[in-house]
């Protein structure tokens, strides 16, 4: 019995200092440092996936000689997700193009605003509102000449002590009229985690 | 006479406070999780899930049993066709198990979640969702993701999915070796839990173990095969085959894709296994173009754990003989029941669905792998409150010894909890069909329902339905 009274008061004491102790604040941090919150797929991955590729693509040889005197136009397809986690792949594929634009090497086409943009030249022929001399037109866009995608795969393990996972990055340039792949590189991540050993 | 009550309101305060610090409900400690749960399953019976969610017993954010009442919850959107609400609900419980995975070695909180236990009962415990459940979240979750036109997304859960059932594989000897010593070291053994306990041989059935679940294989590789890749796809239809090797819809789906991936070293191996009329459809000669149509059925709901209380002998050291204890223990009934599945007639053909999981019996199986832990605890909490009543006996005279008999008694109760809002059975049925749009007449559970869907030519169209009494609703996925 007396050894209850015991266990009661220490966790009773336990229970109000915990809940002391709790106090939130906000701050503003530095948006390019590391990240550690928890295992899974994070801000710090997804910066060292679009920077290691967009380097390796632009100091690629092949590369070269294709942006050698002019710019060519790319289209990015999707990164397909093949991990076990919700990870928004599309910021990684804008990290990637907005980076290769500011390179000054390439030039884009968006697949995903082609809706919107039908909508605007729609409305500059049809609407009857906009002066026809001076309105876009269809049939003079562009097409791209090559199309970049990719994968992103993982493999997850976790035991008594660790949780461990791997990321592998692959990104690939297709020539669109001849098919061939032109450029390739992947990148890896590990990360793993280590169990504490007492906690609340 | 002060001297009783002084004592007596001790115990109790001491119990609340542990169990608050537990955090597990007042109510909880003395009526049994079933019993909370019945106007539920009573309102999803009869197809009001709207109802149903409205009598889900309320929970804080702490108590013990609140993942599980969200699991409920979850299920219940999902059948109200919420899906993005049913989804996050989802979501949450997912996070809390990654958390409760990924957590220290030794958790304070787990300790005085124990020591409640101790003076009251299992149900003070932290509900662990059992893998067969995490199976199951996972593909609820992928269906969620499929209703909000997200194929990335449900591909993400199923490899979740599975990813569970392999940790689920390697924990199991461990554990199950682990909770067999527990139980020995407190003066049980095996042979007497078993002669006592009552059998779920019934319900096991063939089942092998509490957390393979071949619905999830399945789906994951009727998905894997949507997705082109029929490899993967092949590799988890065989592990559901593994576990229904008499499920004709599997043996089609095997033999089929192991012909159009010349697995040469399997072929010869499943002509032996597979009857004559699956081994003679030759895919290759089939050039018409067609379709592919795969129905999931729900049927019913699973049944509820119930308390059996059994008279034990237990070993005790200090006596030097064997003494007689009342345990209060769940278990399901022995009984399985019946479901006849759907039916369909198609261009002149009959087509049955048979059965690609039995959720009871992983349920059981769960429960009967668990049982050994669930006795060691039981025995030390009996012989704890045993000491208590003496000493109030002994110093509160008969008075005291009443006051703590009356606790014991009341505080006696199984830990009945379990993800109930399930269903009971899961049927599969697969077949070709003509691309376009189709009205299709069938029977589920003797019910005429007609269903609409669209084929397209290569490709697969799923249909999830649900039976439930005489509830029946469906919807189609074009993969």
């Amino acid at each position: 019995m007396k050894k209850l009274v015991m266990i009661t008061s220490v966790v009773l004491t336990l229970t109000l200092v915990a809940g002391c102790t709790n106090k939130s604040a906000v701050r503003y941090g530095d948006a390019n440092a590391v990240e550690t919150t928890d295992i899974s797929f994070g801000s710090t991955d997804l910066q060292k996936v679009a920077g290691e590729m967009t380097d390796s693509l632009l100091l690629s040889p092949v590369v070269g000689t294709l942006t050698a005197n002019t710019r060519p136009i790319m289209f990015v397809e999707s990164i397909k997700n093949k991990t076990s986690e919700h990870i928004d792949t599309e910021s990684i594929t804008d990290s990637i193009s907005t980076k290769l634009l500011r390179s000054g090497k390439f030039r884009f086409v968006d697949m995903g605003r082609v809706e919107a943009a039908r909508k605007q030249l729609d409305f500059q022929q049809n609407s009857g509102m906009v002066d026809q001399n001076k309105a876009m037109q269809f049939g003079k866009q562009v097409g791209a000449q090559y199309m970049l995608y990719g994968n992103l795969a993982s493999i997850v393990k976790t035991n008594k002590d660790q949780s461990d996972v791997y990321y592998k990055f692959t990104l690939r340039l297709m020539d669109l009229e001849s098919g061939l792949v032109e450029w390739a590189d992947e990148t890896e991540i590990r990360k793993t985690k280590g169990k504490e050993f007492v906690s609340w | 006479m002060l001297n009783i009550l002084f004592k007596t309101s001790s115990y109790l305060l001491l119990t609340i406070v542990l169990s608050s610090c537990a955090s597990t409900s007042f109510s909880d400690l003395f009526s049994n999780y079933n019993q909370q749960m019945s106007a539920v399953k009573k309102a999803q019976q009869q197809g009001d899930f709207q109802q149903a969610l409205s009598v889900i017993p309320e929970r804080s954010e702490g108590n013990g049993s609140f993942t599980l009442s969200i699991l409920e919850k979850a299920r219940l959107e999902y059948l109200l066709g919420n899906y993005s609400v049913s989804q996050q609900d989802f979501e949450f419980v997912y996070r809390r198990v990654q958390e409760a995975d990924q957590a220290a070695k030794v958790q304070l909180s787990r300790g005085v979640e124990k020591a409640a236990s101790v003076l009251s009962n299992d149900n003070a415990i932290r509900y662990e969702i059992p893998y067969y459940e995490q199976s199951m979240l996972n593909s609820y979750q992928a269906l969620n993701y499929l209703n909000q036109q997200d194929f990335t997304g449900a591909l993400v859960e199923i490899r979740r999915a599975n990813l569970v059932q392999n940790n689920a594989l390697k924990a199991n000897q461990k554990e199950l070796t682990e909770s067999q010593n527990e139980m020995a070291k407190q003066g049980v053994t095996s042979e007497s839990l078993s002669s006592k306990y009552p059998s779920m041989n019934n319900v096991i059935g063939k089942v092998k173990n509490g957390f393979q679940n071949a619905y999830t294989f399945y789906l994951s590789g009727v998905l894997y095969e949507a997705n082109g890749e029929p490899n993967s796809a092949y590799i988890y239809f065989k592990k559901a085959l593994e576990i229904y090797p008499h499920n004709i819809t599997l043996q089609k789906d095997v033999w089929r894709l192991a012909n159009a991936l010349g697995m040469d070293n399997d072929i010869p191996m499943l002509k032996k296994r597979f009857s004559s009329d699956i081994i003679q459809i030759n895919h290759r000669s089939n050039k018409e173009k067609k379709g592919k149509l795969v129905i999931i059925v729900e049927n019913g709901i699973i049944p509820n754990k119930e308390e059996v209380s059994i008279h034990l002998p237990i070993w005790s050291s200090s006596s030097r003989n064997y003494k007689f204890y009342n345990l209060a223990l769940p278990r399901y009934q022995n009984k399985v029941r019946q479901y006849r599945g759907l039916s369909m007639n198609y261009q002149g053909k009959q087509y049955q669905s048979e059965e690609i999981v039995r959720l009871q019996s992983l349920a059981a199986k769960q429960l009967q792998d668990q049982m050994p832990g669930i006795v060691a605890r039981q025995v030390v909490r009996l012989i704890a409150k045993e000491e208590i009543r003496q000493q109030m006996s002994r110093k509160g005279g008969d008075l005291g010894n009443i006051f703590a008999n009356l606790y014991n008694i009341a505080s006696e109760k199984a830990d009945t909890r379990s993800w109930s809002t399930l269903p009971d059975s899961i049927h599969i049925l697969s077949t070709n069909f003509e691309p376009g749009e189709h009205e299709v007449k069938l029977t589920v559970n003797g019910n005429l329902r007609t269903i609409n869907f669209r084929v397209n030519e290569d490709r697969q169209t799923l249909i999830k339905l649900t039976a439930i009494g005489s509830y029946t609703n469906y919807q189609s996925f074009n993969l």
